[in-house]
């Protein structure tokens, strides 16, 4: 019977282009990372078979599988893996580049994760009023004035209880920036420069 | 003794109760805490959707840099969320000296750098270890009277190097709340995940998590779950409401920091102790002496 071969391009493209793209060479599937993975029922692949189709050339199946995006961060897998796979970092990586190439893994955390990226760039912080506000914005005004009411017991819950900051819309007031906030976009504008798939 | 405090944007906002008891229990404790100027966000735990690996490293390697400009003590993140971005980078940049120097030549770009040296901690391990459990029994004014308690760590606190305490089964904070006079009751939950950063956006998924936590709790006999982590106290206690409606179940189950618990105990009062301050009230089960 005749064999095919994998194709290797969609692997060299990970491991050039994604952040933490090459730690999936130390993997020696033993799934640990899958089975403790607290979303694995969410999950239609989980860690270890991503990096399976990676290294099998699978680039479409992996690109458009929104596991890439249902990492909760807990550090499971990554304390748990018996060879030191940076698990989560490979995630977000993969998650990361599916959005620069024009693919949304998961649409509400895409969207909140911009509004959440956008706020640390042009203030320095996270301002957990604007943020949310934004966000419940998405998908126009008037979407947002439902979903700003279906919200408004907890927001209302959280100011009562000098837990957020209040504002009337997003941007009113708008939010405060940390002192050195020019040094720090300089800052970024740098990082991203010399980020694995980024260089000029 | 100094230390440095990195208190990040969720301190500042939905969890300004912990940092509210985080300084009523230093002031108890004679801890004196130096806020790291200017500090800015860690990028903690949505970074990655706009911006890159490198990216968020200079994020932690920027604060880093802030607080050597002010001197060389510990820094003390209480948010489990910033703790483990900013300790990663702290030991990334002993570990690897290529990229120790690319944070430097981006740290240039703000006319600042960091040699290093710095060590981050959270607060439990300082509780822990600097102050002790003998200091921490003698401040005890207000001890809980066995307190039924459900001691949470939440996934990141221990981790990912395990510096203080276990990554699977911690105690510090099951000691500590006794110390307080608290009865820590059997919990199999203790490090599991609530969700963290996606549980906003990814609840269906998510509320079967914070459902798990809050029902384990509630088997144990808890009246209260103590936590030391700001998005386990959010994502458990103010869209609880929420995942009741969604798994058809009533929990009432009020969330606390553990330095919430400590500052009671200590003997500043229900608003000093920032008790006041939580969405499902813990006041029938703290009854807070006059």
């Amino acid at each position: 019977m005749a064999t095919k071969a994998y194709d290797k391009s969609f692997r060299e493209e990970v491991y050039d282009k994604v952040d933490a793209g090459e730690e999936i060479k130390l993997c020696m599937q033993c799934g640990v990372c899958g089975i403790t993975c607290p979303l694995r029922d969410e999950m239609t692949y989980g860690p270890r078979q991503i990096w399976s189709l990676i290294r099998a050339g699978k680039r479409d199946e992996v690109m458009n599988c929104s596991d890439i995006m249902l990492c909760t961060s807990c550090y499971t897998c990554k304390v748990r893996c018996p060879r030191g796979v940076k698990v989560i970092d490979v995630m977000h990586g993969l998650a990361h580049y599916a959005l620069q190439e024009g693919i949304v893994p998961r649409e509400n955390t895409s969207k909140f994760g911009k509004f959440f990226w956008n706020s640390i760039y042009k203030t320095g912080r996270i301002d957990e009023t604007e943020v949310p506000m934004r966000y419940s914005m998405r998908r126009g005004p008037i979407h947002g004035i439902f979903e700003t009411l279906e919200m408004m017991d907890i927001g209302r819950a959280l100011l009562s209880h000098k837990r957020m900051h209040f504002k009337l819309g997003p941007g009113i007031p708008p939010s405060k920036k940390i002192k050195g906030i020019k040094g720090l976009k300089k800052m970024l504008d740098k990082a991203e420069a010399m980020s694995p798939g980024k260089e000029a | 003794m100094d230390y440095f405090l990195y208190p990040g944007c969720s301190l500042e906002a939905g969890g300004s109760h912990y940092l509210a008891s985080v300084e009523a229990v230093a002031d108890a404790l004679g801890l004196n805490l130096i806020e790291i100027e200017d500090w800015n966000c860690c990028g903690a735990s949505l970074h990655y959707i706009g911006g890159t690996e490198l990216q968020t490293k200079a994020l932690n390697a920027r604060n880093l840099a802030m607080a050597q400009k002010q001197g060389g003590h510990d820094i003390i993140a209480p948010c489990s969320s910033c703790y483990i971005q900013m300790i990663q980078m702290a030991h990334e940049f002993e570990e690897e000296p290529e990229l120790a120097a690319e944070m430097n030549e981006i740290l240039a770009e703000a006319d600042l750098s960091y040699s290093g040296g710095l060590k981050v901690r959270h607060v439990l391990d300082v509780l822990f270890n600097d102050v002790g459990l003998d200091e921490i029994k003698e401040k005890v004014v207000n001890p809980l009277n066995g307190l039924k308690v459900a001691s949470y760590y939440g996934c990141q606190t221990t981790r990912p190097y395990g510096e203080y305490d276990s990554v699977e089964s911690p105690h510090t904070m099951d000691d500590i709340l006794e110390a307080l006079g608290a009865e820590v009751v059997p919990f199999d939950k203790g490090t599991k995940c609530c969700g963290s950063g996606i549980f906003f956006t990814e609840m269906e998924n998510c509320a079967p998590l914070v459902g798990a936590i809050l029902g384990a709790a509630t088997d144990g006999g808890a009246e209260v779950i103590s936590t030391a982590c700001p998005m386990c106290q959010m994502n458990l206690e103010i869209y609880q409401s929420r995942v009741n409606k969604m798994l058809h179940t009533e929990y009432d189950m009020p969330i606390v920091f553990v330095t919430q618990l400590m500052a009671l105990a200590f003997g500043k009062d229900f608003k000093q102790s920032a008790l006041d301050r939580n969405i499902v009230s813990p006041k029938s089960v703290l009854q807070p002496s006059a």
